[in-house]
């Protein structure tokens, strides 16, 4: 599976986006467990310490809407994205 | 007369009324009260009991009012900031900014709670303002400097570069509608508060507090301790975003998510978005220079300006994501060197970038459709034509040809210009719209439409909202609520003059807020006192901008926000006025 990343992840990750070898549907928790276990310096950053949720400003968006929680399925069509939310300037 | 005898309280500060036509000077116990708290409460407070009625903005009854924040001048991060508040020529309604540099810390060090300026002088005049009094002098031989090159050469004139010094540049000159007010690098102005001060022949305001502060912090330690936390917390994750990226990164993540203005809103996705991100610049160290820039303390300095290495690095310009929006997208140009000229252009002149952008993209429009002269700059005006930026923004701060139609704003350049180019400008209330698509914005696009100030984001943050939950349907009511509420939080940060970039270091914003402020005042307030500030500070908004003339019938988006998008995750979607007037109606009943 493929994330899009934006902003202060893809500064710690250092690409666009990564690829995730998951099974599709996959809830989304553990992608997010995943993406952590694959790329730590995004715990405390932008994933929290302990759930691995994404830190406030930070989203999963899916097709484009936010996702619903940490257990909605998650596959490629979704076309995952973890960004922040744009705000000021 | 001497100002600021004494060390007082930090509640006991004064209101500096300067009348520019008689010279007359006066001073007046002006305290921060838990009722006025400061900043742009204390401003329009001082703005509505000056006006009467309908006036002309650019003439000598409309008052100028600076107001800083009650922490401006503490050891509070991110808080050095003043309210500037007048008659907005765009809009001939209310217009509220906000700036921030050691201008703002100079103001609240002279123990002043407020400056209002008013009348107008018949020469160009520098104002300078020290403890020893207010001088007037002549501002003749700094006709046609740039801000910064005002400050400097006002530096060299007043002896120290302890002097701080708001200045207007050449478009507030030549009254721009939409010229800013420049203080250390920073701009306040959205609405042409720079073309109000120009309308004054006042060049500049140079304040010098000296090393002692006028005001003592009632809780001392507490402020010290507050601020140490607020500081840790600003240099943490909470505002890595701004701090590591600035507020250019925006533009990618718009672009994703199908919300971005493009050629004059006309579309919500720009195929050159890669192209022309700051973040671009970021990731291309090998040609382009980064240098961090910011407000007076504050940890975060989330200005990140970019030059090409080939470039001289003091041509380094400012990559906030609105500037960069308005001369990117919004005039469908790819260039990044040429969109960050643009901006530098515009520091340089004292534009607003967001103004100067829209008017362009609006101008590259009407010349697509035969309206104007699509030669009037010497290169087509056209969207995507990189090359066309610099001549307009030159003609329009000078007020040469057709750029001193496009100096009016878009609503009145649409007027002058006629042939339907009406629906080709995209304002609210004569304000240019910023760089978040309202029609995919739903609660964004009614709190655009009910502003005060005309089309502003920062007067209310209500895309949070929408951003939260892109594409959520909520009831009318809950929408009308959500604005309310982003507009009293607005206002409350407003009052107290906080950094909305900081927003995610506070836990809860009402109760640390309003302990901030009983700890640097001596004055007790609980967040329903800090909450009430801003509900009476809106009332006042609206109430002056009805002396004005305000009716219901201004609080509508533009024509082309009814065509829906055509293309992208919102496409189909669209303004209805009928809703929009509905969800309207519902905002004034609960305001009510
Ligand atoms: S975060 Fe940026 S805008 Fe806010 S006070 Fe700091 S430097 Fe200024």
């Amino acid at each position: 599976m493929t994330i899009e990343l934006f902003g202060m992840a893809r500064e710690l990750v250092g690409a666009p986006s990564v690829r995730l070898d998951v099974d599709e549907p996959v809830p989304l928790r553990s992608v997010l467990e995943e993406l952590a276990a694959q790329y730590p310096q995004l715990v405390g950053q932008v994933l929290a310490p302990l759930t691995h949720a994404p830190l406030d400003p930070n989203v999963v968006l899916l097709d484009g809407r936010r996702a619903h929680g940490l257990d909605e399925p998650v596959s490629d069509a979704d076309r995952p994205c973890l960004l922040f939310l744009p705000s000021g300037g | 007369m001497r100002l600021i005898p004494r060390l007082a309280p930090a509640a006991c500060a004064e209101l500096l009324s300067v009348d520019l036509t008689s010279e007359r000077v006066e001073r007046a116990p002006y305290p921060l009260t838990a009722a006025r708290l400061g900043g742009v409460s204390v401003a329009v407070e001082l703005l509505a009991s000056a006006i009467g009625g309908p006036l002309d903005p650019l003439s000598p009854e409309n008052p100028l009012v600076f107001a800083p924040g009650p922490f401006a001048g503490t050891a509070v991060p991110a808080a050095t900031k003043h309210a500037v508040a007048t008659i907005s020529p765009l809009t001939g309604r209310l217009t509220d900014g906000l700036s921030s540099s050691h201008w703002s810390g100079a103001l609240r060090r002279l123990g002043l709670s407020a400056l209002i300026v008013q009348g107008a002088r018949a020469n160009w005049t520098v104002l300078a303002i020290d403890d020893t009094g207010v001088r007037f002098l002549d501002g003749t031989a700094l006709l046609g400097l740039s801000p910064a090159q005002t400050t400097q050469r006002l530096r060299e004139m007043l002896g120290g570069r302890h002097w701080r010094v708001a200045a207007i540049g050449p478009a507030g000159e030549s009254g721009v509608r939409f010229a800013t007010i420049d203080n250390d690098g920073r701009q306040a102005g959205r609405g042409g508060a720079g073309a109000v001060m120009g309308s004054k022949r006042l060049k500049a305001i140079a304040l010098a507090s000296g090393t002692d502060s006028a005001f003592e912090i009632a809780d001392p330690e507490r402020v010290q301790t507050i601020s140490r936390a607020l500081r840790e917390r600003a240099l943490g994750p909470d505002t890595a975003k701004y701090r590591v990226l600035g507020t250019g990164a925006n533009l990618r993540v718009l672009q994703r998510m199908g919300m971005l203005p493009t050629r004059n809103f006309s579309s919500a996705s720009f195929e050159g978005a890669e192209r022309v991100t700051p973040e671009r610049a970021r990731e291309e160290p090998e040609a382009y220079l980064e240098r961090r820039s910011g407000c007076a303390n504050c940890p975060v300095q989330c200005e990140h300006m970019y030059v090409r290495r080939t470039r001289d690095r003091k041509a380094a310009s400012a990559s906030e994501y609105e500037s960069v929006w308005a001369f990117g997208p919004n005039c469908g140009v790819d260039d990044l060197d040429a969109v960050l000229d643009a901006v530098g252009r515009c520091d340089a002149y004292g534009l607003d970038t967001i103004s100067a952008g829209g008017t362009i993209a609006f101008a590259m429009e009407c010349a697509a459709r035969g309206l104007i002269d699509v030669d009037a700059f010497g290169t087509p005006l056209r969207f995507g034509n990189a090359a066309v930026l610099a001549p307009a923004i030159d003609a329009i701060a000078c007020g040469e040809g057709l750029g001193a139609t496009l100096g009016l704003g878009v609503r009145a350049a649409a007027e002058a210009i006629g042939g339907g180019a009406e629906v080709l400008a995209l304002h609210v209330k004569g304000l240019e719209l910023p760089g978040y698509e309202p029609r995919a914005l739903p609660t964004y696009a009614l709190a655009l439409a009910v502003c005060t100030r005309g089309a502003c984001h920062n007067r209310a943050a209500a895309y949070d909202v929408d951003l939260r939950n892109p594409g959520q349907v909520l009831p009318d009511e809950a929408r009308a609520a959500a604005v309310i509420d982003a507009e009293d939080t607005a206002i409350a940060w407003d009052a107290l003059v906080l950094c909305k970039f900081t927003r995610h270091c506070f836990d809860d914003f009402w109760s640390e807020g309003a302990t901030l402020w009983s700890a640097v005042t001596g004055e007790p307030l609980d967040p329903a006192g800090l909450r009430d500030v801003a509900r009476r500070t809106w009332q006042r908004k609206r109430a002056l901008n009805e002396k004005l003339g305000w009716t219901p019938a201004e609080d509508v988006l533009p024509v082309r926000l009814g065509e829906p998008l055509r293309e992208g995750p919102y496409a189909g979607a669209r303004i209805d006025s009928a809703s929009l007037e509905r969800q309207r109606w519902i905002y004034e009943t609960l305001r009510s």
